[in-house]
Formats: C-alpha cells, structure tokens, sequence
C-alpha cells in the first residue's frame, strides 16, 4: 500500500485501501456501522451488501440416480408410471400438520413487516395450510391490546387473521418471545387471550424460545425510532443515539444469557407453563449449534429452527450482515443426522435450495424476507402464489430424484463440486 | 375420574346472584367455618412466635408464577406496577426485620380459562404466607403440618354443628387428626400416575388431573417433594447434592381435594438467583430492588403458601373452592 500525503484536508489519497469507506466513517460515525438510514422501513435487509460469501447449498447440485428402486415401488402401488404430481408434500412441522414442507419465518417488529403486511401474511399462511411465526417484541412495542384506540394488537391482529382462514387440520401460529416480551408476559396473554382458543382447542398454537437470529447472532432485535416512539418503550429497551442528535434512535434488545442449563430449562417450563401449546426454540448460526439444537430436543422442544447468516428481515449492522456466523449449509452439516424436527431458514426463496435443505437434514425450511416481498407485491394472494410455485418445484425436484415423499430425501441426493468432504456426521 | 365425577352435581358457573349466595346457608356456615379457620391459624402461628405482616398488594414485580397465569398490571404514576400473584419476594425480604413472619395475603391470577373447570382455581384469592428464618425445608413442612393439624382440630372440636349442617363428616379426618402426613418423591408420583396409565411428563409439575388422581387415593393429607427444575419458581432452591431437584414441596389434601400448598427451602445466593431468573425466562433487570437487597444478603429461608379458600374447601367438604369465597371470582368470568 502506499500513501501520497497531501497538505490540505481531504487531498489524502490510500491506494487500494478502502479510502472512501474510512471517509464515510469519518463523516458520520456510529451511523456508518449500519446500513443506509434511508432504507429503513422499506428495505429488507440480510447478508448480502459485502462481496456475497461463498454459498455451498446455491453450489451444491441435485443429483437425480439413473436406477430408482423408489420409483419402482411408487409405481407398483400406483398401478401405473408415477408423476411429478405422485409427490406427497404434506408433512409434520413442530408438532403442526403442515400441507407444504413450508413455513413463514418471524418478521419482528420491524417496520416493513408491521401493519397489514402481517395480516396479510397470515391470512395466505392460513389458506395455504402452513404454520406462520409471528415475531417478537411485537407486544412491547405495538402494546397488547389497545381497547380504548379500538383497534386491537398487531399480534392479536395476526393471531385472528389466521384462525379466521384456516380450514381443514393443517397449519398452526408460532408466538415467539424475546427477553423484553418476557417482561410483557406475552406467552401468558397469548395463552389465555379469547383470540388464541380456537388454535388451541385444534392443537394449533405454539410457542418460540428466541435463542438468536441468522442477521446478527450474538445480538438482540433492533430497530430504528424515532423520538416519541422511543420515550414510549424506555422502560422496556435500551436505546442507542447512533445517528447523532436529530432524534432517531437504534432501539436494542438484550440478546439473553444462555447456557446449555438455561436453555434446558427454559424449555421444560414453557412445557411445564403451558401444556396446551407446541414448543420451538430458534438459533442463530452459532459455531456450537449442533449442541444447542440437540439440548433443545432433548429437553421436548418440538422443532429447532437454525437460522444461518443469509438469514433476516431486520436492521442489523454491517460487519454483522457480512461478516458474523455460520452459513446455513455448515449449520446443517454440523447438526448431522438431526434428532428431532430440524427447521431451516435462510435465504430460502425457490423450490430447489428448499430441496437441499431437506436433502440436508430439514423437514421444512422458512420464508421470511420472500414471504414479505410476495405479500408487498400482493396482499391478496402474492404469498399463496409464491407458495404454489415453490410447491411445484418441490414436487417436479423431488420426483426428479426418484422420491415421492419430502422425508425421503436425503444427502445422496446432492452433489457438492468443491466440497467432496461434505460428509455425514 | 374428571373433577366433575368426582364431585357430581358441582355447579360450573358461579350462583346466579350475589344475594342468593351471600343469605344461603350452606355459605353463611362455610364462611363462619373459614373465620374460625383464620382465628386458628395465627394462634397457632403467634404460639410458635411468628409475628404477622401486612402484605404488600402491588410491586413493580411479583412472583412470575407458572402454568399460564396471568399477572394484572397497575399504572404505578407512570410505571407499569403488578398486582401480587403472590408477595414471596416480599416475604423473603420481611426476614430483615422479624425472623418468622406470615400474612393473610390476598392474591390475583388471571389463569388460564381452562382452570375454571378444575374445581380449584380462583382468580382472587387469599394465602395463608409464612416463612422461616434460616429454615429448612423441613421446618416450613413440619409448620404446614401443624398448622392443618391444629386448624382441622380446633374447627372439628368447636364446630361440629357446622360441620353437619353442611354434610362434612368429621371421621374424614380421622387419620388426619392421628398421626403424620405421608411424603412421596415426585419421581415416585410420576411413576404412580404412569403406572396407572396417566401420561405425566416427569420434568414438569404434576398436572392438575394427576393431582387430582393421587390425592383420591388418600386418605390423609401428604406431601410431594423434590419437584424437577423447570417446573418451578427461581426461588425455590436447588438441592445442592442433587442437581435438578428443588428442596420444595406441595402438601395435597386427601379426597380428591388436590394441592392445599406449595413451599421450599428459598434461594437466597444473588449469582444463583440471576442464573435461576435466567433458566426460568425471566429478565433479571425488572427484579432490580429484590437483588439489590439480595447481592447485599437476605437470610436463608424456607416458607410456604396455603391456600386460605383451597384449605376452606377441604374442611367444609365443598364441590368446588368459589363455594368458600363470599365474593368469588372465576378464572374467565365477570363477575361482582
């Protein structure tokens, strides 16, 4: 590297170094660690503004045999050759019949998933038949209940948009919490709130233990607000004036303590608290989370969502977004043979890395920042035509494979071009 | 048997007025029964030397409960307060000043809805609180079991006309009045209820249904102890030999009445207590005040909560604990 020193300020030059990012920081301080401001609210963030990691699942190729001894057996039950459309995607997800080996993944309080959109989604969630988690700090942000204001909570909101669509046994709502919803006793209010009975009289709700996410692991929820927003949750968050005096502040959650104990033991009271509801417990890509997933199903959670680094809807800063854990590909290659129901999320959009994930272990992966953009594009039925299109590909790729049920995929299914190591565990 | 089996002709609901229950007899006679029960209870406790409290009614936390009850917030000036569900942070605390101290204290849980039908749940109701200075779990059960012992006696020998006109026949405390209460791990309750076909999950409290189970095969009351962390409190301490369990206990009223009370050895260590709060998903930022005085150091303690209507039901032999209560209050709905 070299330097040419100039006399006067801003005639410094740095060569290959990355001068102008060093500027930036010079100019706006704490505000340059997370992605444009402007955006907020409109964009969805997650990996993707650095040079893109290296992604072994889009790597990775699905390799149909040339002797399928199941398509054999498929054809002699059927009578006749079997088709794409033989392919049987319902499944079990968490404890929920679920009609798709899919699911919408928890978009927060942020401000692009909040208000309708939420609604929106869990209407099409309902109709599609696949469980939908609402995500957290909804409650101390938005209230609970706003009986004078008439018109009730976001997450009541979501909750009765669901169980008003819904038909048939499938689907179910996931409620999460986060160390500051605990404070909010959401689980509690949820659990007997009137809105939330009739999933659970059909076995249709269940709880989240938010451990982490894949866009900032290792860190809380956060979100931008502005001045009188922030005055109204002090009580509840910390907040942080990173962008300097004209009111907006970052508002964090605390991420929370966990230990293999703390973890155990969580779950045991969410089963022990709350008998009439499923228990799912969600992780960041952390280096150990093949040890976090096993402690969370041994301790009876019902699913173990692994949210790798592509993952996020929600601002996080950008050493975070491009640089902290685990791709969802080394998750699931660390969990092995999982235990109990294993749940993907990440990135996940189309029907074929949704097919490598349940070659890789997953018995259903999430959609997150795609259920929000289909819901933006159309907020009647962009989902359920998202979720169609998936389905199809899901169908002609499993087929394809010589399979006719998701669970009977598995990691022959995949070929890996530079990593022949990606073995079982 | 389903509590509605057990108990036939148990009215679900709540009467019909305020009036027909508070000038029907049967009620007049349960609630002068309960008064005689409280007068009891602290001659007993005066007698051993503990000095009575009045019991806060709202903190800016409470006991974060178990099982789906909901806590009732108060705008506290500003500040999100909350009702007690019960003042156990309060009684630990009271051990700075006196070193046995009970209440009378009354309590508000907003339970799951699908308790209205246990026949035993309120959502406003009233503990008989104590708690023992640098006690052992063994001291509070030994307490709880005096104190039944004393409150079943002095009602049976001074209100026998009472106990007739509503039904109770005091040959069902015969074996109560003879000799000690029975303990059972509740390891070995598990192993009871799987034995008898009832699927309990072993890490968790016994359900409501088990309970029920067990204590209809007794015919005196008798405790449960040893309960698995993860179904409990973080206040209720670990046993430090076997990790996993807690010094706790639940003292069951024979008859199919189910739990009379819970207590413990308490936590009092504030790096244990944080990591507890931790295991038990609770925040240790909004227990401020309660570690504050515990990182400076609060005695050692065991204690327990009993149940003033629960305990009312028992000796009066009513279907369903509201029946002790002038005022009752289902879990779901309105009422005065």
């Amino acid at each position: 590297m070299t330097t040419e020193v100039g006399s006067a300020a801003g005639e410094l030059r740095a060569g290959a170094f990355p001068e102008e990012q060093v500027r930036d920081r010079a100019r706006r301080g704490t505000a340059s660690v997370f992605p444009p401001r402007d955006g907020y609210g409109q964009v969805l963030f997650g990996a993707g503004t650095a040079p893109p990691l290296e992604d072994v699942l889009d790597e990775a190729r699905l390799v149909p045999p040339v002797f399928m001894p199941e398509r054999l057996r498929k054809l002699i039950d059927l009578g006749r050759e079997p088709l794409y459309g033989d392919v049987d995607l319902t499944t079990t997800i968490g404890g929920f019949a679920s009609r798709l080996p899919l699911f919408v993944s928890a978009f927060g309080s942020t401000r692009a998933a909040s208000g309708e959109g939420g609604v929106a989604a869990s209407t099409q969630a309902a109709r599609l038949g696949i469980p939908m988690v609402i995500g957290e700090n909804v409650v101390p942000v938005n209230g609970y209940r706003q009986i004078d204001a008439g018109t009730g909570s976001p997450l009541i909101g979501r909750i009765r948009a669901y169980a008003e669509s819904v038909t048939g046994s499938a689907g179910g709502v996931v409620v999460q919490n986060s160390t500051e919803d605990a404070d909010a006793e959401v689980w509690n209010l949820v659990y007997s709130d009137p809105a939330s009975e009739p999933l659970l009289e059909t076995g249709r709700l269940a709880f989240e233990l938010k451990v982490g996410q894949g866009a900032k692991p290792g860190l809380g929820g956060m979100t931008l607000l502005d001045a009188a927003s922030a005055a109204r949750v002090a009580e509840q968050y910390a907040t942080d004036p990173v962008f300097g005096l004209d009111g907006t502040v970052l508002r964090n959650s605390s991420p929370g303590t966990f230990t293999a104990e703390i973890l155990r033991q969580q779950v045991r009271l969410m089963r022990n608290n709350f008998p009439r509801v499923r228990v799912w417990v969600k992780l960041h890509p952390g280096r150990d989370v093949h040890e976090a997933a096993r402690t969370a199903w041994e301790a009876g959670a019902d699913a173990v969502t692994v949210d790798g680094a592509e993952g996020g809807t929600g601002w996080a800063p950008t050493a975070f977004l491009d640089h902290v854990g685990l791709p969802l590909a080394e998750c699931l290659r660390r969990i092995g043979t999982p235990t109990g129901c294993l749940l993907a999320t990440g990135r996940v959009w189309e029907g074929a890395r949704a097919t490598k994930c349940l070659a890789l272990g997953a018995t259903a992966v999430g959609l997150g920042r795609a259920a929000l953009l289909a819901v933006d594009t159309d907020r009647e039925a962009g989902l359920v035509r998202l979720v169609e299109s998936i389905a199809l590909e899901l169908r002609l790729l499993v087929s394809a494979l010589g399979k006719y049920t998701v669970d009977a995929l598995d990691r022959e299914d995949l070929w890996f071009p530079s990593r022949t190591s990606f073995s079982r565990r | 048997m389903t509590p509605s089996e057990r108990f036939p002709g148990a009215p679900a609901q709540l009467p019909v007025t305020t009036r027909e229950h508070l000038t029907s007899e049967t009620t007049r006679t349960v609630l002068r029964i309960q008064s005689r029960l409280l007068t009891a209870t602290r001659e007993f406790l005066y007698g051993l030397g503990f000095v009575e409290l009045l019991p806060p009614i709202m903190g800016p936390v409470t006991d974060p409960g178990t099982r789906g009850s909901k806590q009732v917030d108060v705008d506290f000036y500003g500040h999100r307060y909350k009702l007690m569900t019960s003042a156990i942070l309060y009684k630990q605390a009271s051990l700075l000043a006196f070193d046995k101290i009970f209440y009378i204290a009354p309590n508000v849980r907003l339970e799951p809805t699908e308790t209205a039908v246990t026949h035993r749940h309120l959502a406003e109701f009233h503990q008989i609180d104590v708690e023992i200075g640098d006690g052992k779990r063994a001291d509070a059960m030994r307490v709880a079991e005096d104190l039944v012992s004393f409150v079943v006696d002095s009602i049976v020998r001074k209100m026998p006309a009472e106990l007739e006109l509503l039904g109770r026949d005091r040959d069902a405390f015969a074996e109560l009045l003879r000799g000690p209460f029975g303990t059972m791990k509740h390891a070995d309750a598990v192993a009871d209820l799987l034995g008898l076909g009832h699927p309990q999950n072993p890490d968790a409290e016994i359900d409501w249904r088990g309970e029920e189970i067990l204590s209809a095969k007794a015919s005196r009351p008798f405790f449960v102890v040893d309960y698995p962390k993860g179904s409990r409190g973080f206040y209720d301490r670990e046993d430090e030999a076997h990790p996993g369990r807690l010094t706790n206990f639940d003292l069951l009223a024979p008859e199919g009445y189910g739990e009379l009370a819970s207590g413990s050895e308490r936590e009092f260590d504030y790096a244990k207590l944080v990591t507890r709060m931790r295991e038990t998903g609770e925040n240790p930022a909004k227990y401020g005040w309660y570690l504050d005085l515990a990182r400076d150091g609060i005695p050692a303690s065991a204690g327990f909560g009993m149940g003033v209507e629960r305990l009312t039901r028992y000796v009066t032999g009513r279907s369903a604990v509201w029946q002790a209560s002038a005022f009752p209050k289902l879990p779901g709905v309105r009422s005065p």
